[in-house]
Parts: C-alpha cells; structure tokens; sequence
C-alpha cells in the first residue's frame, strides 16, 4: 500500500522528489552563484567601459616599436613625448610593458598575454580532473587538481608582480602617472577582485585536492564535488577573457 | 522527508578528452588572434574594434561555459536560464560604452 501511494505521488511533475534541470542540488546551487557573481564583475565592468570611454581614445604610439629597448625612466619619456595626459585614456601597451627579469626592453601586453594562457591551460586540468574522476581514477583527478593548483599559483604570482610593478611606478588608487585617475583606480579594483576569486578557488582546489588524497570522494562513490570545484574555476577563467579584452586590449 | 532522487547521468560525448584539447588549442588560437589584432588595429579607434573584441571574448566564453562547464550536454532550461540573463549583462556594457562616448563628447562641448 505504502510503495503504491509513493508511486503515485511520482507521476505528478510537481509532487516534489525531482530534480530540477536535471542537475544535483550542490550543481544548481554553484550554477545559481556564478549567474549572480557574473552579476557582480558585470557591475564593475559596467563602470569601466562608462568610465573609459568618457575620456579620449588613447594618442597613437609612434614612438616606442616592441622589443625596442628603453630606459629605466620610461613613465616620464612618455609624458614628456605627451602620450600620458589626464584627458586621454593611457595606451595599455605602454603601461603594461614589463616582464619578469627582463629589463629595458619594451614588451607590450607579453607578460599579461602569459598570464592568459596559465589560467586557460590551468582550465584545462582542471576539466581533465573532472573527467577522470566520472572515471573514478582518483590517481589522475588528484594529478590534474595538483596541475590545476599549480596554474592558479602561478597567475596569482604573476599577478602580484604585476601590482608590485604597477605600484612601483606610482600608481595609486587616487591617482597614477598614466592619465585619468580612475584608471589605475578601476585596474586595482578589478583585477583586485578577480585576483581574490583566483585565490578562492586555490584555496578551494587545495581543499578537494586533500580530500581526493584522502579518498573521501572514493567512499562518496562519486567526484561531484570535483565538478562543482570545477565550475567555479572556469568560471574564473572566463572572467578573466573578459577582464583581459576589456583592461588590455579595448 | 524523501531527499535524494534518480538523477539520469548527462550525455557527455565518448571522446570527452579530445574534445577538452581542441578546445584549448581553439581558446588558444582565438587569444593570439585577439592579441595580434590589438597590434594590427593599434592606432585605430572606433566602436567598430571594440564591438570586435567583445564578440571575440563572447566566443571564447561560449568554448568555456559549453565544453569546460558542460553547459552544451545540460538541458535546455538550466541552459537558457543562465545564459539569457548574460546577454543582456554584454548588452549593458556595450550600451555603457556607447553611452561612455557621449559624455565624452559632450565634455568638449561646454
């Protein structure tokens, strides 16, 4: 009687019991997260593309060609050449020109196009992970998450001697040499918050990656919470598509 | 209270790993294309260059979310229920830009 009554309860589509699309509460759930913090870059890159397009177009570079070498007093150069002035929007090629010990040399956008790829290849481990552990080998899910863990250290490197450059020339949140001040201001703010959601999901990748170690998705009997982990990481990627056409090449 | 439900398992293509690395070898591919635009059109600017990098970044943004997040092999509702909503968040940043412009304009006006 009691299995008859549950199986009628069953045909009704909304009689609870069911999932909704099809996905797991734990997917839905992150699914519903990343919409609303999708939201939230939206909202700052909103204020950017306003803000950046309120001032003048950058002024053509005639001046400095890739790989030409130049001093160590480069900012000042190019405002005395009047390529950094506070109406204009400052080129991105000739702010973000530095690369890690490689001096006096102009490297235009190289170092952040590197950047770039880490976080797409660290993406592909990461998907790697999550398609070895709907194989249930857990000795190559935890080799992919280390991978993956790797690549989001190394961006997160990279970015903080991106700032420590970016810093070192004087640039502030009230003001920088480049041009208008709301352009360091929107740099370290966004990247600011993209590079906390980088460190979040290391931090979240490092915790999955002990429990897969420690076989806790093993006895689970599924790695679900490797493809949860996953969503959020690629999520992070595809912010960071975004924040790389909109910082360094608009 | 019942909790937990028959979930059918999502059809994901047999050769999932190929697929992963054409995928990166075509975000890869689109990447080097965006950045050699940026030279090739550096002294150049109009809406027209940025309406191109933003659908650039739409692109790889569909190769992420349909193959890496496995949106393509999810059903159709949870699908459009996130992805609606973005077009219109890409929308509002292309109408800011424009708008953006404008005050541009008009500060040389006064």
């Amino acid at each position: 009687m009691a299995t008859n009554t549950l199986s009628t309860e069953k045909k009704f589509t909304w009689g609870g019991g069911k999932s909704p699309f099809n996905v797991s509460y734990g997917k839905l759930m992150m699914w519903i997260f990343l919409l609303s913090d999708a939201f939230t870059f939206s909202s700052l890159l909103i204020a950017y593309g306003f803000i950046r397009y309120s001032f003048q177009s950058p002024i053509p570079n005639t001046i400095v060609k890739p790989l030409a070498e130049v001093g160590h007093n480069f900012v000042e150069q190019m405002n005395e050449a009047g390529l950094f002035l506070q109406d204009h929007w400052p080129s991105p090629e000739l702010v973000f020109n530095h690369f890690p010990f490689i001096h006096g040399i102009h490297l235009p956008l190289f170092f952040v196009s590197l950047m770039t790829f880490i976080l797409i290849f660290s993406s592909v481990t990461m998907v790697l992970a999550v398609e070895a552990g709907h194989r249930m080998a857990k000795g190559e899910v935890a080799k992919y998450m280390l991978l993956t863990i790797i690549g989001g250290a190394m961006f997160l490197s990279c970015q903080a001697w991106e700032w420590t450059t970016f810093i070192g020339e004087g640039a502030r949140l009230y003001g920088n040499p480049y041009g208008p001040r709301s352009f360091a201001a929107l740099f370290f703010i966004v990247t600011g918050f993209h590079g906390f959601h980088v460190f979040s999901g290391v931090v979240l990748n490092v915790i999955t990656y002990i429990n897969v170690l420690n076989g806790t998705y093993e006895k689970r009997g599924h790695y679900e919470m490797v493809e949860k982990v996953g969503l959020y990481w690629h999520f992070v990627d595809l912010v960071w598509v975004f924040v790389f056409t909109f910082f360094y090449l608009i | 209270m019942e909790h937990i439900e028959h979930i059918e398992h999502t059809e994901s293509p047999k050769d999932m790993k190929a697929q992963i690395w054409k995928t990166f070898w075509i975000l890869f591919a689109f990447t080097v294309i965006d950045i050699v635009l940026y030279f090739f059109l550096i002294s150049y600017h109009s809406m027209i260059k940025n309406w191109l990098f933003i659908v650039l970044g739409v692109v790889k943004a569909y190769y992420i979310v349909g193959v890496f997040m496995h949106m393509k092999f999810e059903r159709k509702t949870l699908m459009y229920s996130i992805i609606i909503p973005m077009v219109f968040v890409v929308f509002f940043i292309t109408l800011m830009i424009i708008e953006g412009d404008y005050t541009n304009i008009l500060r040389w006006v006064k």
